[in-house]
């Protein structure tokens, strides 16, 4: 395998990258001079593929939700009993895993022994080894991770939000399932999916921090495992069919919590893009977020001044192919009539338009965070292989960007905020 | 005669530049709501930009530089701290010098506040004292964190540690936009003043920038506070809470005797490492692993106030088996039964981490921070090396010195 190369001048990054004949995707990013190295190994395969066709076969799969999750725990337990936390402790790794909605991953961070860490990452996550008794034991653990987010009122207040955004989409299920269906999961079915999900050609690694491309390159290769490439893709049965209009406007719970949490989400009914146009939209949503509702923001300022909200007020743009939201969301005394402000302004500037000032900055602003996000080694990883996995280059990003003007924006705001597909999540205090 | 200083260190390889303020105040009962509230008043305006809009637009001008006003204990030190972070000028567009114009910002939003009739703006005062109400009665909702705060608070009666860095609503509703500016005044020329910038900067450039905004000011003689080892020879004490909650949360606190100017405190961070700081602990593999009682059980240390809190979410039920593995687990240690696995991936753990360091601005300036605070001034190579000479006898002689303070536990009203 041949590794192939290229530079973003306006940012100086670097990235080496090809693709091995099992498939495995690979992408090394140098930083010089630094002291801290990240890997991350990961898998098109979150809690949304809950029911698949595998390649080859003809029937559909359907499994218990949560059970992504239930594997990516399962996966640190050794053929020969051992535990791989054991190995990268011993080589000072910081080794970690997380289940999203799209996909699966395996990471470490480590200032010394990066080679053996790496062919740690690799070998583990290519040797399943489930058995009944380390399958039922992770139920205890997991049901206490399914209890602390009970607790939480920040997850609960988004789940809702999406229950009330999605009729079919499994987006709107639990990352980590119940504690019913998970109590559904057997060895078999973990095969099933790991076989499934796993093979290398549904995978992708990144490499980053002061590393020699070429040495890492040699490091992956001779760790791979045997792996036939699918010839053909899973097939992912996320919705029969997903409405375009919102379940339902508003949802409300309570919860141990001392102020209303709120939550105000936009259905995206603009989907089906990927690469450069997926990105695209989203660099626009982020650009119009902070327009609408940033801290120079007249709504900002309304809410502020008034009360209705204090500094955890923040907004965020969750994009996939196949399905995308807008959240806002913040702390208040009174989330109907924060939902109400913002309901407005969406109809006034409907009215009146944007500002191009307002655009000029926000777009100064969408490119500082571009840069700093190039600063932490996790934080490149991460982003990197998200964006890729669902189809985007993240070394895309300056050439999209420049592309991008004031008349797009404009467009993209009235195709995106539609109070029609909003709806409003509140977490109440329980009174007694 | 100033009380500033500033810290420079270089990162020339990170693409952003960061700024940290650490400003230096006595933790008691009668200031520790207005230092909590001081750093978000003067973030919403100053003389150089003069409204939140202001404030607002002149940081996106800067590419999104972002800036953040809170406050912190480190020990019986209370700490008013902004830190910021821009691109570094090699990055912007235009060639505009944006350090410079973040710090010039932050030196006006500390030193020239915008006031009215002798004091605060009152609009502002008004919003910020609510704001922080709501921050107080906030302190409950992230459970695991809210149940390790109770415990350090019963285990701490009576010493200014046991003090929220938010102080009260009782302390709130005293305030006002005249006694606060009086006490801000007083504040801003009697503390220590450190300010960090780690990236690609002009140093000499910022320190002129800084003598020519305090130039007439008048400083007094400023310290830090030094805090008191927490010592007790009361009998253990049971602290048990019941909230509308699905997960128990345990919190056992416990005084190590060992403040960061001992000679033991390299071997207590390492005992720590070893005892629940991690995957490689013997609290994850025994509490989480072994028993499968909870899906996270750690330990953590406050350095400066010589006291550690272990902490797991459990279901009600579980409640003594998790307390007495997690004191089995401690006997362990005390008896010598370390790993050589064990006392590696301990040591390890540390060095991983304190290397990092030099890639992390903002864990950089705490760690320098920090230092300053405890009084060692300990550099990171220092104690790295101090760390690796730490041995698996020294690990038990520093477990046999812990000892139970106060058991809290969180549980559910229906039982």
């Amino acid at each position: 395998m041949e590794l192939q190369y290229k530079k973003n001048d306006a940012t100086g990054e670097e990235l080496y990258y090809g693709t091995h004949s099992s498939g495995l995707r690979i992408f090394i990013i140098p930083k010089k001079g630094y002291s801290n190295n990240y890997a991350i190994f990961g898998t098109r395969y979150g809690s949304v593929d809950s029911e698949f066709i595998v390649p080859g076969d003809d029937k559909v799969t359907k499994v218990p939700d949560g059970i992504a999750h239930y594997l990516e725990h399962k996966m640190f337990d050794q053929p020969d009993n051992s535990n791989v936390f054991d190995k990268f402790s011993k080589y000072g790794a910081n080794a970690n895993a997380f289940t999203s909605f799209n996909m699966t991953a395996y990471l470490f961070s480590a200032t010394a022994n990066i080679e053996e860490n790496v062919a740690t990452l690799l070998d583990y996550v290519q040797s399943p080894y489930f058995t009944d008794d380390t399958v039922s034991k992770e139920q205890g653990i997991i049901g206490q991770e399914i209890r602390m987010y009970d607790d939480n009122g920040g997850w609960k207040v988004f789940f809702n939000l999406l229950n009330c955004l999605y009729h079919n989409h499994p987006v709107k299920k639990e990352i980590a399932g119940t504690v019913e269906s998970i109590a559904k999961i057997t060895p078999e079915l973990l095969y099933n999916c790991y076989n499934t999900f796993y093979n290398l050609s549904n995978m992708a690694i990144v490499i980053v921090g002061d590393v020699n491309p070429e040495k890492m390159k040699g490091i992956i290769e001779a760790n791979i495992k045997k792996n036939e490439p699918f010839s053909e893709e899973i097939k992912r049965i996320y919705a029969k069919s997903e409405p375009n209009e919102v379940v339902q406007q508003y949802i409300e719970k309570s919860l141990s919590v001392s102020t209303p949490l709120f939550m105000i989400g936009y259905k995206d009914i603009d989907t089906g893009y990927t690469g450069k146009a997926l990105l695209k939209k989203s660099i626009e949503i982020k650009i119009l977020l902070g327009m609408l509702f940033g801290k120079s923001s007249t709504v900002y300022k309304k809410l502020y001044n008034s009360g209705l909200i204090n500094q955890n007020f923040g907004t965020d743009y969750t994009m996939q192919p196949d399905y995308a939201f807008t959240a806002i969301e913040g702390e208040s005394k009174d989330p109907k009539a924060v939902y109400k402000i913002i309901t407005d302004e969406i109809d006034r500037v409907l009215n009146e338009g944007l500002s191009e000032d307002d655009y000029n900055r926000m777009k100064k602003v969408l490119w500082g965070k571009h840069i700093r996000s190039q600063n932490d080694v996790d934080e490149i990883g991460t982003e990197f292989i998200q964006l890729h996995l669902m189809g985007v280059d993240y070394f895309d990003y300056y050439d999209v960007y420049s592309q991008i003007t004031f008349e797009d924006i404009k467009n993209r705001f009235k195709n995106h905020f539609v109070n029609e597909r909003s709806a409003l999540s509140v977490v109440n205090p329980i009174t007694n | 005669m100033n009380n500033i200083n500033l810290f420079y260190v270089p990162m020339n390889k990170l693409k952003t530049t960061t700024v940290g303020v650490y400003i230096h105040r006595e933790l008691n009962k009668e200031d520790v709501s207005k230092n909590a509230i001081l750093p978000h008043i003067l973030k919403q305006g100053s003389k150089l930009c003069k409204t939140p809009e202001a404030v607002s637009k002149y940081l996106e001008n800067l590419y999104g530089a972002v800036l953040k006003a809170g406050v912190v204990k480190f020990g019986d030190d209370q700490v008013l701290r902004f830190e910021a972070e821009t691109i570094s000028d090699k990055y912007a567009p235009n060639k505009e010098p944006l350090t410079y114009d973040l710090v010039k910002f932050i030196l006006s939003v500390i030193f020239e506040p915008m006031t009215e009739n002798g004091g605060f703006i009152k609009s502002v005062v008004d919003i910020e004292k609510n704001n922080l109400k709501t921050r107080i009665l906030s302190e409950m909702n992230d459970k695991r964190t809210y149940a390790m705060h109770r415990c350090i608070e019963e285990m701490c009666k009576g010493e200014p540690y046991a003090l929220s860095a938010n102080g009260t609503i009782d302390e709130v509703d005293k305030l006002n936009e005249k006694n606060l500016y009086e006490y801000y005044k007083e504040a801003i020329v009697s503390s220590v003043i450190d300010i960090y910038v780690c990236g690609d900067a002009d140093a000499d450039k910022l320190q002129a920038l800084i003598d020519e905004t305090v130039a007439n000011i008048e400083f007094k003689e400023a310290k830090i506070t030094k805090t008191n080892l927490h010592i007790s020879d009361a009998e253990p004490k049971n602290v048990t809470e019941k909230m509308d909650v699905t997960q128990g949360k345990l919190a056992i606190g416990f005084r190590t005797g060992i403040l960061p100017s001992d000679k033991d405190y390299f071997a207590l961070m390492v005992f720590n490492s070893l005892f629940g700081a991690g995957a490689h602990s013997k609290l994850f593999n025994n509490v989480r692993e072994k028993l499968s009682l909870a899906y996270y059980a750690s330990s953590a240390i406050v350095k400066a106030k010589g006291v550690m809190v272990v902490n797991a979410g459990i279901e009600f039920e579980n409640y003594q088996k998790a307390y007495d593995e997690t004191l089995v687990q401690l006997e362990e240690i005390k008896k010598g039964n370390i790993s050589e696995l064990e006392y590696q991936s301990s040591i390890q753990s540390i060095i991983n981490s304190l290397t990092a360091y030099s890639d992390l601005p903002e864990q950089l300036h705490n760690f320098m921070a920090s230092e300053r605070v405890y009084g060692t001034n300990y550099d990171i190579d220092y104690v790295k090396n101090e760390i690796l000479k730490v041995t698996t006898d020294d690990i038990s002689r520093v477990a046999q010195g812990i000892t139970l303070d106060t058991v809290y536990f969180l549980k559910g009203k229906e039982e």
